[in-house]
């Protein structure tokens, strides 16, 4: 569409202390490291894109931080100068993606015919990006190992400073980490209902279809959530309660800045794991 | 179930004497009241919690206990579009993990989208029921929540100022009283007019500028007087008029809707940031307009979408000019810590209106 984008860069120590600053206290990690990088961006382009995504459709919700996400940033930044933007997928009331993204472009000064071809070929990117993925993870799947499937929503494993020295470390002592999350997401989420009948969050409902896809298939489980999220809060309980006969690790990330504490406990769930792989052998 | 039913509901605020006429008289089964919430309850439920779930999921397992203990065979779970949705299935695997036995009817898997799914739940809890007979039933308990919600307005409004506090309190037990013990139409209007002529006849010396406070919260906490230590009356005893637009009635029967109210709040909410958000960003605002002399805004702790109105509310205490208590609760159950945060609230605005008039 011809607009010049500019990207917080990854998140670090100092994103999240920014973060922490101007949110408020009982703001979830996610959601304080999100403003922190909002607050990295401001004066740096002329909008900011703020989703708001409300649900994908019946029992298909976002936690409602993703349906306030655009005020409380707005408000959050209210003194500043900086003009934000939003696209709105509400699709219990008739906003799709599509049409959010289209209303988006529009509001930029495109033609709705261009925003629309513009959505399609994002879309189809998207979707591309995705099945590659989904056959990485395939090809971990069959290699030899330890393999471990870490249940977390993408934000928060993906991210360089909460996610990722786990993914890491894990790596570095051998095992194979997977993503519950990274499946077809039509069988994860009709999946879902099996184990949990009223879940009504779309991110929790792929997390749960794929564990559940993938359980006979690794060693472990990590329940990875950032404090004090609560879709996980509910969700992860009910799995602790649900699944038995695999080792699982409860892990929740509240922004500390030392890993030592976090290494010790993974150190000991491989063990664990390792232990049991010998008896069973 | 051969069983015969004995249905109960987790305790809610002042409405359990509703929820009880409509099972009673509507749907022709008993209706188990459970003890009033006390710190036992408290306890039970957070024992057995996950640990950062919002506290009403807390309060409310342990209500579910203390019915399981008095009696109950059925229990019966709303749902709703926040972490309430998700509240029934694993307050049920919870009480069949601790080994309760009992007939769990949650109202999430009755919620598809089609109204008339709810009749099947009506008729899981007696088949044989008489659909015009709950519907009357229906109405009247209607009318009652709308009793009890005006009243307890009432109350809050004049008990600050009475010549005798204990006159008024005595009425509205009384009133309540009647409530759970009414068996007919004419025994909620008879305690309605009943408690209405007690509150006219009592005392009253109000100033002509009383200090008036309006109350805004998530849809629990703010209205139970458990979960939230009393800060209603506590207000009160202090010679305070306190507002609360935040019930069961005016957030369900009365409320004017979603996409009317955003336009109000544009300034601070362009959408809905979650079940009762634009309702108590709203009632905030019409408090500060209305020249009110403080918010008191009331949440359970991680209770996330009352957290993201209080970006909202920042901005808005900014622009009027309006001071905002923020009480979070949680699992504590004594109340020294806020009693001193009221005291101080109360003492500044009382210093404040004094500058100001």
């Amino acid at each position: 569409m011809g607009c010049e984008v500019v990207l917080s860069k990854a998140t670090t120590q100092a994103t999240l202390t920014a973060g922490s600053a101007i949110a408020l206290d009982e703001a979830c990690l996610s959601l304080k490291i999100y403003l922190g990088h909002v607050q990295s961006l401001i004066g740096q382009c002329t909008y900011i894109l703020i989703p708001r995504i409300s649900n994908l459709g019946k029992d298909r919700e976002l936690c409602p931080r993703f349906e306030a996400l655009y005020d409380v940033t707005r408000d959050t930044f209210r003194h500043s100068e900086q003009k934000f933007l939003t696209y709105d997928v509400d699709v219990k009331k008739g906003k799709t993606e599509e049409t959010a993204f289209i209303a988006l472009g529009v509001s930029l000064g495109a033609t709705h015919k261009d925003s629309k071809k513009a959505y399609s070929a994002a879309l189809k990117d998207a979707e591309q990006l995705w099945k590659e993925r989904v056959k990485q993870q395939n090809l971990l799947l069959g290699k030899d190992g330890m393999h471990i499937l870490i249940a977390a929503h993408s934000y928060v494993i993906e991210d360089p400073f909460m996610g990722k020295p786990i993914t890491t470390y894990l790596t570095k002592q051998g095992a194979i980490p997977l993503r519950a999350d990274v499946g077809i997401r039509e069988d994860a989420l009709k999946s879902s209902r099996a184990l949990s009948p009223t879940c009504p969050w779309e991110l929790n409902r792929e997390i749960i279809g794929g564990i559940r896809m993938y359980k006979n298939k690794v060693d472990g489980i990590i329940l990875l959530s950032a404090f004090p999220c609560g879709t996980d809060a509910m969700v992860n309980e009910l799995l602790l309660r649900e699944l038995s006969g695999i080792p699982m690790l409860n892990l929740v990330l509240d922004g500390q800045s030392g890993t030592a504490g976090l290494e010790t406990r993974l150190e000991s769930f491989l063990d664990i794991i390792r232990f049991r792989k010998e008896l069973v052998l | 179930m051969t069983q015969k039913r004995s249905v109960a509901m987790t305790r809610y605020a002042e409405y359990n004497c509703a929820i009880r006429y409509c099972l009673e008289n509507g749907l022709g089964v008993t209706c188990i009241l459970q003890p009033e919430l006390t710190a036992r309850t408290m306890e039970l439920g957070t024992q057995n919690s996950p640990d950062f779930v919002c506290t009403p999921f807390k309060t409310t397992l342990g209500s579910m206990i203390e019915a399981l203990e008095v009696g109950a065979n059925t229990l019966i779970m709303v749902q709703g579009s926040c972490k309430l949705g998700y509240y029934g299935e694993l307050q049920e695997r919870i009480l069949r993990d601790m080994g309760y036995q009992f007939d769990f009817i949650n109202l999430a898997e009755y919620n598809t989208g089609k109204k008339k799914d709810y009749i099947k739940a009506i008729k899981r809890i007696n088949p044989d029921v008489n659909m015009a007979k709950v519907a009357v039933a229906a109405l009247e308990a209607v009318k009652m929540v709308e009793y009890v919600d005006e009243i307890t307005g009432t109350l809050y409004k004049n008990r600050g100022f009475a010549r005798n506090k204990a006159e008024f309190d005595r009425a509205y037990r009384r009133f309540l009283s009647d409530m759970y013990a009414a068996s007919s139409k004419a025994d909620i209007e008879e305690g309605y007019k009943r408690v209405k002529q007690a509150f006219a006849s009592a005392e009253v010396c109000k100033p002509t500028h009383p200090l008036r406070v309006g109350i805004v919260g998530e849809f629990y906490t703010a209205m139970d007087e458990f979960s939230n230590l009393q800060v209603e009356r506590k207000l009160s005893d202090l010679g305070v008029e306190v507002y609360r637009w935040m019930t069961l009635s005016n957030r369900t029967l009365h409320y004017a809707g979603e996409n009317n109210l955003q336009v109000k709040i544009k300034d601070y909410a362009n959408f809905t940031m979650g079940p009762t958000s634009t309702a108590n960003i709203w009632a905030a605002k019409n408090y500060a307009e209305r020249g009110f002399d403080g918010i008191v805004h009331i949440k359970s702790a991680n209770c996330t979408p009352e957290i993201d109105v209080m970006a909202a509310l920042q901005n808005l205490s900014e622009d009027y000019k309006i001071p905002v208590l923020y009480l979070t609760f949680d699992a504590q159950t004594s109340d020294v810590g806020l009693m001193t945060r009221i005291e101080a609230f109360y003492d500044m605005l009382s210093m404040r209106k004094k500058v100001l008039v």
